[in-house]
């Protein structure tokens, strides 16, 4: 994963150099490679589509206006994780918290997946649990979370990102982020006790 | 207690995805939003538009709000170049302080004369005006 990031950083460098040059194309190029990313991370602590969509678009246009500023302390893949975090947070804290969630319908592989079969079957072939009834308990068990919480099981659990990326993302300490992820397990199991694997 | 289990769990809403196409379109759309924040006129620049407004509305000449505003600053700056002055209140104040005056506990006296030997004497009172001092001559004198 590391050397993935590597590879990454490497190539943002030259596109946002083209952008801060004044080629446009080259921003093109960043948003359709990160989009897919930060709509993960947006929708999974919004859990709402219509949100997600234009908290993505804004952070991407708050990036285009904020990009000559951007010096390279940081990889560009930091900075704009940096961007959506603080711009979805500052989004839940304004909105109403009695928001409907709107979800995405799960891509139909997750029926295949060892995680769901263990998941919902949990040893009992004879309980079946459906793959909606499975992502609402997910959902509401992270909607419980504060978003500190959220946001990293969001990055490390469903994302993937390292502890390490995860905090200079969130400018914390790694033993931060440990601690935070413990805590937020734990706190999912007791409301998801029922999928846990034996 | 292991949290792995929670992780696979958790892991599961990576399934959860938008609509096919979403992506594709999501540039476009940025694209349409980047062309229309252009064309948006910025708070700064209406607030300028407004206030231009209302000066031709007073038919003022413009480079006059310029001398006016250049006279404020330069008023300004000499209002507030002024010395202050290092004592406070309670300097002053303290420079006005005199030693507290003290009045003598007056004894109430009785007019009354019960016994004629208290009486006082019957010559008429001495008053100080009826003597000159010694350095006192008349003006007319030579």
């Amino acid at each position: 994963m590391t050397a993935e990031l590597e590879t990454t950083a490497n190539n943002d460098r030259e596109l946002v150099a083209r952008t801060q040059e004044g080629d446009p194309s080259a921003f093109d190029e960043l948003v359709v490679k990160y989009s897919p990313r930060l709509y993960g991370l947006i929708y999974h602590m919004t859990s709402n589509h219509e949100d997600t969509n234009d908290l993505l678009q804004e952070v991407f246009s708050k990036a285009y206006r904020s990009i000559c500023n951007f010096r390279g302390t940081s990889s560009f893949y930091t900075w704009m994780h940096s961007i959506a975090v603080n711009m979805t947070i500052n989004f839940l804290k304004k909105r109403n918290r009695r928001q409907h969630p709107s979800l995405n319908d799960p891509d139909s592989h997750i029926e295949n997946d060892p995680d769901f079969i263990a998941a919902t079957s949990n040893g009992d072939p004879t309980k079946e649990v459906s793959i909606h009834e499975l992502q609402k308990k997910l959902n509401a068990a992270m909607m419980k979370l504060s978003h500190d919480h959220r946001i990293v099981v969001t990055m490390f659990d469903i994302q993937g990102i390292p502890h390490a990326e995860i905090a200079k993302i969130l400018k914390v300490s790694e033993g931060t982020v440990r601690s935070r992820l413990f805590y937020a397990h734990r706190q999912l199991q007791n409301s998801l006790h029922e999928f846990r694997r034996k | 207690m292991s949290h792995e289990p929670m992780h696979h769990v958790i892991r599961l809403k990576r399934y959860e995805q938008p609509p096919e196409g979403y992506f594709d379109d999501f540039l476009r759309e940025f694209h349409h939003r980047q062309r229309a924040e252009l064309l948006k006129p910025s708070i700064s620049s209406l607030v300028m538009d407004r206030f231009s407004a209302l000066l031709s509305e007073f038919r003022v000449p413009t480079m006059a709000f310029a001398g006016t505003a250049a006279v404020a600053v330069i008023a300004s700056i000499a209002i507030l170049s002024q010395p202050v002055p290092s004592g406070g209140p309670r300097t002053l104040a303290a420079s006005y302080q005199q030693p507290p005056v003290t009045i003598p506990k007056m004894q109430p006296v009785s007019l009354r004369f019960d016994n004629p030997s208290e009486r006082p004497p019957l010559f008429p009172p001495y008053y100080m005006l009826n003597a000159r001092p010694a350095n006192h001559e008349s003006p007319l004198s030579f």
